[in-house]
């Protein structure tokens, strides 16, 4: 299918992106890497008469180092983000779960803040991002506001970003020199496909005890994921019967829907196995 | 071996350096002037009425040049609108009645594509839906909605003219086969397995799409571009559906990105012709991926085997395969009957009963694929026969070499079996894979198998191949012949058959494409069939040719011509080379001139003992068998469920390696593609409705699935008429893949699956439902 015709349009600025947005109301989206947006006009499922075009607004594809974090401009690509020097020293797990998106070409083109606001429920950079307590900035004709990325999300393919706003930029803080970070992708069909689901992990250790522990999850939920009460662990010596009693809690949290990927149910078995091999590796 | 020239040697291909920097000329790349494009609607219903067409407004939208419905087809004079291989059952746009999701119903040309597609937005048609029947066993069933009514006979192919509907019934065709008292045997049986298998309709996913594009020229020919592998039938079959004699007919094909089967009979070509011959314009209608999951798919099928053993022997087999067609029966009857005739295996089994059925059901209709249907039944008898082994505690190399059957052999179908190389596939295959070593031992929570599978197909006979060889006075060559290039290599194995028969380089010999002006018929590029019927046909061309050629070399030099030979562009005496002349000079010699060409023709036309309606028993039902076994090493993730290939060795029986780079390529090509039907391809279906139908949620097996180790082995054993003793190879590495996998699988962990694809979830299934079983939790 062709897309159907529509006005490109190229902000100079953030304010100036915003107010295209607010003056063409539902008939206009902001377009980043255009990789999922694109398709979806294709198909016609959605249609727009103006794309404003993030991409020429300078400077949103930074990544920098800050004191107490990494800077990472909504319009960073996925390849930047997964082959920064800076990223896979400061969060390995983050590098590493963008470097399992797609394909060369689809992380060539898309955009980190592109692949947040889809909201998708089973893509691989979010959980990473969660683990580490990233949170998103967002650009309005009313300012600047910053939100924790797990309260970023509504539900499915649902965000807080109100009319108008833009996700500029993620801060990423640093984690505390002792924590150690992975992600796991769990593909079920081809390995090159979209995880069924997908678990970051961020645990420090002290003395052998849970110092700080964090999960995050997509495709098990609406949207991804950050378990909640996982500070009870706090000092608790790791064993297999810790982990198992940390699944018991992460599972009271899931609500995981059936598709082509896996039923519900073996979502919930497949992210027990995962979250207990994920934190088993970060313990050894 | 034979002392050959160029037959034997891995030659480059001719179209590689072309392709890799894309300077291959495709139908897609084809934009005359004044071109139109098409669009069409399709029914979002699996099944419905249609009541009625508003299609007037779209025919005033900017860019429109013209709209068509089934109806418009059916009102015009002389036009028949229904088409289709086996019946006539398919019409060209939608008649009354959609049968499937995504059946084509009102086709539009506009100055764009984007202008087609906005106008199919101003069609309205209003649907009144009918009861839908999804399941090929549900539609069986006498209280099944009948998908259709009426059937009508199709004149497209002599061999199948006998097929017939049921009436009244889903059931178009069925085949039957009855060999010696399969009661009795049953009932002396000292045991009896018995288990069904069932695979899904998935995908060809050529890279290129399907593709035509038609213009009426001044002559008022109807001429055809297409992405087609069987253009002779694509002239035939428009002629007849256009009531027009079959040179005013002209079909071309270049360079195809791949077919599968997925591009053979008519496709788009009706639609493009009546929208050229109304508009008066080039028109060009390309699918989109979506749209190929809509216009043809690879034959769902269930297969229930039963097997009575008595002692260490197979005494009766019993074959009940029910074949998914869908909405169209396409080529789904030959498919149903070629395939179901070698449904209980290449063993040694005294009583076999078959049955093999073509279903109507209400989805997307299924037609050849890579295989024509063997690997469907391959993949449960070679499952079965893993389990029989195992049930008796044989080892499955050994039992399944014990009942192999060999050289002068009678088939079940009562024709002898000649060069097969059943037994050395499996051998080689086997020896491969460590088969003879011990397991490698379980590491957390993995654990490996292996597995081994065999089986055979038949060549499609009858087919025909013809072909026209041209020697030019300079010595260079021209072959014509109607294979299409689709990836397989055919051009490079016809020019270096060519060659060798001719005794001139391989580099001055030039393949035509596809024309049917000028390339004579051939039955389809398809079932690895070409390199032995066009083979032949084209070495046999050639030695006309020769013939023509030592006979003026015969009379120059006033010898007998039987006394010469050829090679490398050079007539000459046997044993005294410098008596002899080049092409030029034998040229002059006949002609006294340079201004002339010497042509051969050769037909290719094997033919078959018709089977016994009855029985199925015939004397010869097939030209060639060839021979595949496939052996992997796979390792489980008891965990999860996931299954990962760790080595795959391929083999096939090609009779002769004309090229043995493109058997090797050929060999892994179809394994490779099958590994992904085996692990998770499957189109899935809600309502009738394809919840997967773009490769976004469709897996095909990316570079990341195929094993590091993908060994091909090319078995050698000649053909007494092949060319040179050459068979066809590019089905066989594809036959027996999912059995091997499912095989190796059982070995790896003790659970057997009999459905694929053999996702992780399903073998997660699989083993919790055994822990259940063995207590555990
Ligand atoms: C073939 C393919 C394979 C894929 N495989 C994977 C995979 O394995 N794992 C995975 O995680 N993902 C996968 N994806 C999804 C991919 O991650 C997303 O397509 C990508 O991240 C979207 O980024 P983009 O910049 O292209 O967004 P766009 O397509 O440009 O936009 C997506 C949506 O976000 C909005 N948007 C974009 N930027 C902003 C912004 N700064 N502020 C507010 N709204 C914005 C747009 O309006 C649109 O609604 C795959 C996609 C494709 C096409």
């Amino acid at each position: 299918m062709t897309i159907p015709a529509f006005d490109l349009l190229k902000p100079g600025s953030v304010a100036e992106a915003s107010e295209m947005l607010l003056e063409h109301g539902d008939e206009a989206r902001p377009i980043a890497g255009g990789t999922t947006l694109v398709i979806l006009m294709k198909q016609r499922a959605l249609r727009f008469s103006h794309l404003v075009d993030l991409q020429s607004i300078p400077g949103l594809e930074r990544i920098t180092d800050n004191d107490d974090g990494l800077s990472i401009g909504a319009l960073a690509t996925h390849r930047s983000v997964e082959r920064s020097p800076l990223v896979q020293r400061r969060a390995p797990a983050l590098a590493q779960a963008f470097s399992h998106v797609g394909n060369v070409r689809i992380r060539e083109t898309a955009s980190v803040g592109g692949n947040l606001a889809h909201a998708d429920y089973r893509l691989d950079p979010p959980p990473a991002l969660l683990v580490h307590g990233a949170e998103v900035v967002l650009a309005g004709a009313e300012g600047t506001r910053v939100v924790a990325l797990k309260d970023f999300y509504r539900g499915m393919y649902e965000t807080v970003l109100e009319p108008g706003e833009i996700l500029v930029e993620v801060r990423v803080p640093h984690a505390a020199p002792a924590a150690r970070t992975v992600y796991s992708r769990f593909s079920s069909l081809s390995a090159n496909d979209w995880p069924c689901i997908g678990v970051a992990a961020l645990l420090s250790l002290d003395n052998g005890n849970v110092g700080e522990l964090a999960l995050g999850l997509s495709g098990v939920a609406e949207a991804p994921l950050l378990a909640a009460g996982l500070e009870r662990f706090q000092g608790e010596s790791c064993s297999e019967e810790l982990w198992d009693a940390v699944c018991d809690v992460v599972d009271e949290q899931l609500s995981p829907v059936s598709d082509l990927r896996g039923s519900a149910d073996y979502k919930r078995e497949m992210t027990r196995v995962w979250v207990r091999r994920t934190l088993r590796e970060l313990a050894s | 071996m034979a002392d050959y020239s160029i037959v034997g040697r891995p030659v480059d291909r001719r179209d590689a350096v072309q392709k890799v920097t894309g300077r291959v000329l495709h139908v897609g790349n084809m934009e005359p002037a004044g071109l139109l494009h098409v669009a069409v609607l399709r029914s979002p219903h699996p099944h419905a009425r249609i009541v009625r067409i508003d299609k007037s407004r779209a025919e005033a939208a900017p860019g429109v040049a013209a709209v068509l419905t089934g109806a418009d087809i059916a009102a015009m004079p002389g036009i028949t609108p229904y088409h289709g291989p086996a019946f006539a059952d398919q019409p060209v746009l939608a008649i009354d009645r959609v049968r499937h999701e995504g059946e084509q119903v009102v086709a539009v040309a506009a100055e764009s594509r984007r202008a087609a597609e906005e106008a199919l937005e101003l069609v309205e048609v209003e649907y009144e839906p009918l009861p839908v029947v999804l399941d090929v066993l549900d539609a069986i069933k006498p209280d099944a909605p009948i998908v259709h009514d009426e059937i009508r006979p199709s004149g497209a192919f002599a061999d199948l003219a006998h097929v017939k509907a049921g009436e009244r019934s889903n059931i178009c065709y069925h085949y039957k086969l009855r060999k010696g008292d399969v009661d009795k045997a049953f009932a002396e049986a000292d045991r009896i397995f018995e288990d069904v298998f069932t695979a899904p309709p998935a995908q060809h996913v050529p890279m290129e799409a399907h593709v035509s594009l038609a213009y009426v020229d001044e002559g008022g020919r109807i001429n055809i571009h297409t992405a087609s592998q069987s253009p002779s039938f694509v002239r035939g079959e428009l002629a007849r559906m256009l009531g027009v004699p079959m040179n005013r007919i002209r079909v071309r094909v270049p360079y195809l990105g791949g077919g599968y089967g997925a591009k053979l009979y008519n496709k788009l070509e009706p639609i493009v012709a009546l929208l050229a011959m109304k508009t008066g314009r080039p028109v060009k209608y390309s699918l989109s991926r979506e749209e190929e999951f809509q216009t043809v798919t690879k034959h769902g099928v269930v297969v229930k085997l039963k097997t009575a053993v008595k002692g260490s022997a197979m005494t009766a087999r019993k074959c009940e395969v029910y074949w998914d067609t869908g909405a169209f029966a396409e080529i789904g009857p030959r498919i149903v009957h070629k395939s179901g005739y070698t449904s209980s295996g290449p063993y040694k089994i005294p009583n076999v009963s078959i049955d093999s059925y073509c279903v109507y059901t209400n989805k997307p209709p299924a037609g050849p694929f890579r295989g024509f249907g063997v690997p469907q039944v391959i993949w449960a008898y070679d499952s079965q026969m893993d389990i029989v082994a195992r049930g008796l505690g044989a080892d499955p190399v050994e039992f399944r070499l014990e009942h192999a059957l060999e050289e002068g052999d009678l088939f079940v179908t009562g024709t002898p079996i000649h060069a097969c190389g059943l037994k050395e596939a499996v051998r080689r295959a086997a020896d491969a894979v460590g088969w003879d070593q011990p397991k490698a031992p379980a590491s957390g929570s993995k654990r490996r198998g292996k597995g081994i599978a065999c089986g055979v197909k038949a060549v499609l006979t009858p087919s025909i191949s013809g072909a026209i060889v041209i020697l030019n006075a300079d010595g260079s060559a021209n072959v014509l012949s109607s294979t299409v290039e689709m990836g397989q290599g055919s051009e490079s194995l016809l020019a270096q058959i060519a060659a060798e028969e001719l005794g001139m380089p391989f580099d001055r010999v030039h393949v035509v494409q596809p024309d049917t002006d000028v390339t004579p018929y051939d039955t389809i590029s398809a079932g690895s069939r070409s390199t032995y019927h066009m083979g032949n046909a084209v070495r046999m061309a050639a030695a006309k040719v020769k013939e023509e050629l030592f006979q003026a070399v015969a009379g120059k030099l006033e010898i007998d011509a039987a006394d010469l030979e050829s090679r490398d562009g050079r007539v000459f005496v046997r044993g005294a080379e410098e008596r002899g002349m080049t092409v030029t000079e034998a040229f002059l010699a006949k002609f006294g001139s340079l201004g002339t060409t010497m042509v051969g023709e050769g037909l290719c036309q094997p033919v078959v003992t018709p089977m016994d309606p009855e029985t199925g028993m015939s004397e010869k039902c097939t030209e060639y068998w060839f021979a595949s076994a496939s052996a992997v090493e796979v390792e489980v993730d008891t965990e999860t469920g996931r299954l990962e290939v760790l080595q795959f060795h391929a083999a096939g029986d090609a009779g002769t390696a004309i090229n043995p780079k493109y058997c090797e390529q050929q060999l892994v090509g179809a394994a490779t593609m099958h590994l992904g039907l085996t692990l998770f391809e499957q189109m899935v279906f809600q309502d009738g409705q394809l919840l997967n139908g773009s490769l976004l949620d469709y897996q095909i097996a990316s570079i990341k699935d195929v094993p590091a180790a993908c060994h091909p082995i090319v078995v050698e054993v000649p053909h007494k008429d092949g060319p040179f003793g050459a068979k066809g190879i590019g089905e066989t590495g594809a036959l027996t893949v999912a059995a091997a996998v499912a095989n190796a699988l059982e070995d790896a962990v003790g659970v057997r699956v009999r459905d694929i694809p053999l996702t992780a979830e399903r073998i997660h299934e699989a083993l919790k439902a055994a822990r259940k079983v063995n207590g555990g939790t």
